[in-house]
């Protein structure tokens, strides 16, 4: 609370004072009264006048200072009424009362909101395990009568199954909620598991699936990752030059904090500008712009789970040239001790 | 045979199911009545359990804690339920294998045949020596014995031969020894296993079975 603001808005107070003192001064000199009445009551008037002015001042200013700087330094600054103790002061109660109302009725609606996303996200959950189960009636079908049903049906039922895979790890990933299980995982299980997945695509495609050397084990939720690595590879398989030799390379780095992921292809790469925001939600980009197949939701899901997890992604890129993509895993003093 | 129980509510799945099941030599039995199941797996007694966890009556969570006082049925939890939390809770039950729909029926297979190896209960495949006519083929060492002749196999040939010689007389597809081939870590392309085929071949012959496998074209291999 800055004086001179206060002072400028108590402005009318000062225009009262000196209307009155001047009537008042008409008054002694009509009555012809003494110089030294006139001036010890002028001082006292004076002294009346500043009392006025300041008593309010002092009152209020630790109030509102605290509620202000409160607010600047809060990072959830809706709290800041349980930082500040009731005032003292009819014009703060009656703020106060308003500022308590408020946070109540919004409280009460991010309740409702909360709820009703909740809802949503069991909803899809829910959603998602009925539509898999005839899904997965046609993966069979397709497998029992081979006449009927032609590689190209296959690999649009896996498409099928990437997309509904990946509305179920968007609700995961944007909940508030934890939905993942940290434990000890073998990358070599989950490099596996998504080779398997995308093996007819990869085949289909020609593209190499080179593994280098992997034994390590890393703390992750292995379902999360093996989704996250199926859309680097998924992206991978689309964005592929039309060369010979074709590849994905996956490979690990141990270092003394850290285990390090990294899936090298030859593809189309990206380009440098676009590099920054590939991981944008519905980024797209150069090389999504000329296939239609890009929703620029993958990479993006991706990010978000991985900080959920307390993973680091990065993206590197040389354009026409290769695209390498690095996972990072932090190793856990404190779980080693608890083994 | 080896008799694998199918709990699961959906009937169509069911039906492709024990299609392929039976395609693979397996004996399949269907449950009807969920209220009872547990009653219907002990009198039918079967070697390995497929189980659903949305069944209804008893969810195959609970049913499978149930099962797991009196019984060391190997299961296998199939369900649509796609985490760790899901899977962590149903092998702490005492599932021995956890598969997520949808699956791809060659996967579930290997798994099945793991399953049945590590618990032992498969008779039929689970020595390490495998035999065809004259040979003895040890897949822990990967060589064919024949008389005194031994020939060494790479690691590839040896898992497309094991593999050829469980489903001996039956036609395997390329996709089908892809899959097992990748599910062993051995992530080859198409080119490499056109190779190591020829190469397989080309090692039965120096020991005189020449005609050992042979492409049935637009299907697979067969050794008969």
């Amino acid at each position: 609370m800055k004086f001179s603001k206060y002072f400028k808005d108590n402005l009318y107070k000062l225009l009262v004072f000196i209307v009155c003192y001047v009537f008042h001064l008409l008054i002694f000199f009509a009555f012809k009264v003494d110089k030294s009445v006139i001036i010890s009551s002028s001082f006292l008037y004076i002294i009346c006048f500043l009392l006025i002015l300041f008593i309010p001042y002092v009152r209020k200013k630790k109030f509102y200072t605290d509620l202000l700087i409160n607010i600047e330094s809060l990072d959830k600054s809706y709290l800041v009424l349980e930082t500040l103790s009731k005032p003292e002061f009819y014009e703060g109660e009656l703020l106060y009362q308003a500022l308590y109302e408020i946070n109540k009725s919004m409280n009460e609606k991010v309740r409702f909101i909360e709820d009703h996303m909740q809802d949503v996200k069991e909803y899809i959950e829910m959603w998602i395990h009925e539509v898999k189960i005839p899904l997965s009636t046609l993966v069979l079908m397709s497998n029992n009568h081979k006449n009927q049903f032609d590689k190209k049906t296959k690999l649009q039922l896996k498409r099928l199954e990437d997309y509904v895979d990946q509305v179920l790890y968007y609700t995961r990933s944007e909940n508030a909620e934890k939905d993942y299980l940290i434990k000890e995982t073998e990358l070599s299980k989950v490099i596996k598991n998504v080779g398997l997945k995308n093996m007819d695509d990869l085949l289909e495609n020609k593209i190499d699936y080179i593994v280098e050397n992997v034994h390590n084990k890393v703390l992750t939720d292995s379902k999360w990752l093996e989704f996250i690595l199926g859309q680097i590879v998924n992206n991978s398989i689309k964005y592929k030059r039309n060369i010979d030799h074709s590849y994905i390379k996956i490979s690990v780095q141990e270092k003394q904090e850290k285990t390090i992921l990294i899936i090298k292809d030859n593809g189309i790469g990206i380009k440098e500008s676009d590099l920054k925001q590939v991981f944008n939600k519905s980024f797209t980009g150069e090389n999504g712009r000329n296939a239609s197949k890009s929703t620029g939701m993958g990479l993006f899901i991706a990010k978000n789970m991985c900080e959920k997890l307390g993973h680091k992604i990065d993206i590197e890129s040389v354009y026409h040239e290769y695209t390498k993509v690095y996972i990072t895993f932090a190793k856990n003093k404190y779980y080693d001790v608890l083994r | 045979m080896t008799k694998i129980m199918i709990i699961e509510d959906d009937e169509v799945i069911c039906k492709e199911l024990k299609e392929i099941l039976e395609k693979s030599g397996y004996e399949v039995i269907l449950i009807q009545n969920f209220t009872n199941s547990l009653q219907e797996i002990y009198t039918c007694n079967p070697n390995l359990l497929l189980l659903d966890i949305n069944i209804p009556h008893l969810n195959g969570q609970l049913l499978l804690q149930e099962l797991r006082k009196s019984s060391d049925i190997p299961v296998i939890m199939v369900t649509s339920k796609n985490s760790e939390i899901e899977e962590a809770l149903s092998i702490s039950y005492g599932a021995d294998d956890y598969i997520t729909k949808p699956y791809n029926p060659n996967i579930l297979l290997l798994r099945i045949g793991a399953v049945l190896k590590r618990t032992k209960t498969n008779y039929n495949t689970n020595v390490n020596k495998l035999t065809y006519k004259e040979l003895t083929f040890d897949s822990q060492k990967g060589i064919i014995k024949k008389e005194d002749m031994e020939i060494e196999l790479t690691k590839n040939e040896m898992i497309i031969f094991s593999y050829l010689l469980t489903h001996q007389n039956k036609i395997v597809t390329r996709e089908e020894l892809m899959t097992t081939l990748w599910d062993n870590a051995e992530y080859i392309n198409e080119n490499a296993l056109t190779v190591n085929m020829s190469r397989l071949r080309n090692k039965l012959k120096e020991i005189g079975y020449e005609d050992a496998i042979d492409t049935r074209k637009g299907l697979g291999y067969i050794l008969s």
